[in-house]
């Protein structure tokens, strides 16, 4: 019962929080699933994060991974519903109050605020999960190619994702 | 100024669905919309304004505005608002659900099958790969944010103090998305307070 409440506390947090997109969760998600209740390891966090690019939906779902690892069936789907609670609790209430705060400047300001700290954590995601990788020579590698195609070419997420795969395993060989 | 779009019939009264039909063509849009982010925006769109014509290209880009400033993923953000809108809340939940339940069957498929192999050399070598390709995609998002961001000093300070703070300490996330909040807030009051005394300051961003 109490991981369950564990795991609806964490997630809710998580969904309450993640400003800036399902990107923005990540950092999130990582810091409570793995630094703070050491529910997995790093890779296997990363794992969650490349599941849920290869699904279709939003990378948010890498949430019912974790519920999954932690809990059983159960788990996903304590985690799942409490990571997107608080998305459609905020939509009703903006849609209902959105004449009073669409566009002022306060709410302008504090989303500038919080994007350049978005950024700062998605930035500390990588790095935490890039540092092991710089044994070999290739994950490295593998990560600036998927950057630079990301950026330039607007190659979709998944398909690249998947080629990283792919590449992992011909390395297996 | 956009005009009130409260006020019905711009191009004539968009079409008023039932739950089923918005929770079908949730569960479409949850089975094909692979790679997340702008892309699902532009099928979104498709769907639900050019073709099923259930809400007017204002009212999308307003709940658009709305999306991008609610946490959380931002297509879910939206299709929430647009369920919302058309249904209120019954057809918002249900709608959601249809949307995320493909999601959800295949990912618990993929846990199962990773949790059962993962000790495999394979899978570990792929995982090695997929992490790699997770570190891209950051960058690249990292990236993206960058680009869409005011220039302006107040954004840069606030970003490195997070980068530092993140790096040097074990901070809760949650407290600098809260301070960097704060931090914008506060710089647009002040910004306020000094322009009510007379002080030239522009207000733009």
């Amino acid at each position: 019962m109490s991981i369950w409440l564990e795991l609806a506390h964490t997630f809710l947090k998580v969904g309450l929080f993640g400003f800036g997109g399902g990107f923005a969760m990540i950092p999130l998600m990582q810091s409570a699933a793995v630094f703070k209740n050491g529910w997995m390891t790093a890779s296997q966090f990363a794992a969650a994060i490349a599941m849920g690019q290869v699904t279709p939906g939003p990378v948010a779902i890498s949430a019912t991974f974790i519920g999954y690892k932690v809990a059983g069936l159960p788990g996903a789907l304590v985690a799942t519903v409490a990571v997107f609670a608080p998305s459609l609790v905020v939509m009703a209430l903006l849609e209902k109050f959105y004449l009073r705060v669409r566009g002022t400047e306060l709410t302008q300001a504090v989303m500038h605020g919080v994007l350049p700290v978005v950024v700062a954590l998605i930035l500390h995601a990588a790095l935490s999960l890039g540092r092991p990788m710089l044994n070999a020579w290739w994950p490295p590698v593998v990560a600036l190619l998927v950057a630079v195609l990301a950026i330039t070419r607007k190659v979709g997420y998944g398909f690249l994702v998947a080629m990283s795969m792919a590449v992992g395993m011909l390395m297996a060989l | 100024m956009k005009a009130d779009e409260r006020s019905t019939g711009e191009t004539g009264p968009p079409a008023v669905p039932d739950w089923r039909a918005v929770t079908l063509a949730f569960l479409k849009i949850g089975t094909v919309g692979f790679g997340g982010g702008f892309a699902v925006v532009e099928l979104i769109h498709s769907e639900l304004v050019l073709k099923k014509r259930w809400l007017t290209e204002q009212r999308f880009e307003n709940m658009m505005a709305l999306a991008e400033l609610a946490p959380g993923a931002l297509t879910v953000n939206l299709l929430a608002g647009i369920a919302y809108r058309l249904g209120g809340i019954g057809t918002m939940i249900v709608a959601t659900a249809a949307l995320l339940l493909p999601s959800f069957l295949l990912i618990i498929f993929l846990a199962g099958a990773f949790l059962a192999w993962q000790h495999h050399p394979m899978v570990q070598s792929a995982m090695e790969g997929l992490t790699a390709g997770v570190v891209g995609l950051l960058i690249a998002v990292a990236w993206d944010l960058i680009k869409r961001a005011p220039r302006h000093w107040c954004c840069l300070a606030v970003g490195a103090a997070a980068l530092l703070l993140g790096l040097v300490f074990p901070v809760n996330p949650i407290w600098l998305v809260v301070m960097g909040g704060a931090a914008g807030g506060l710089k647009t009051w002040i910004a306020a307070h000094t322009r009510l005394k007379g002080a030239a300051v522009p207000p733009k961003s």
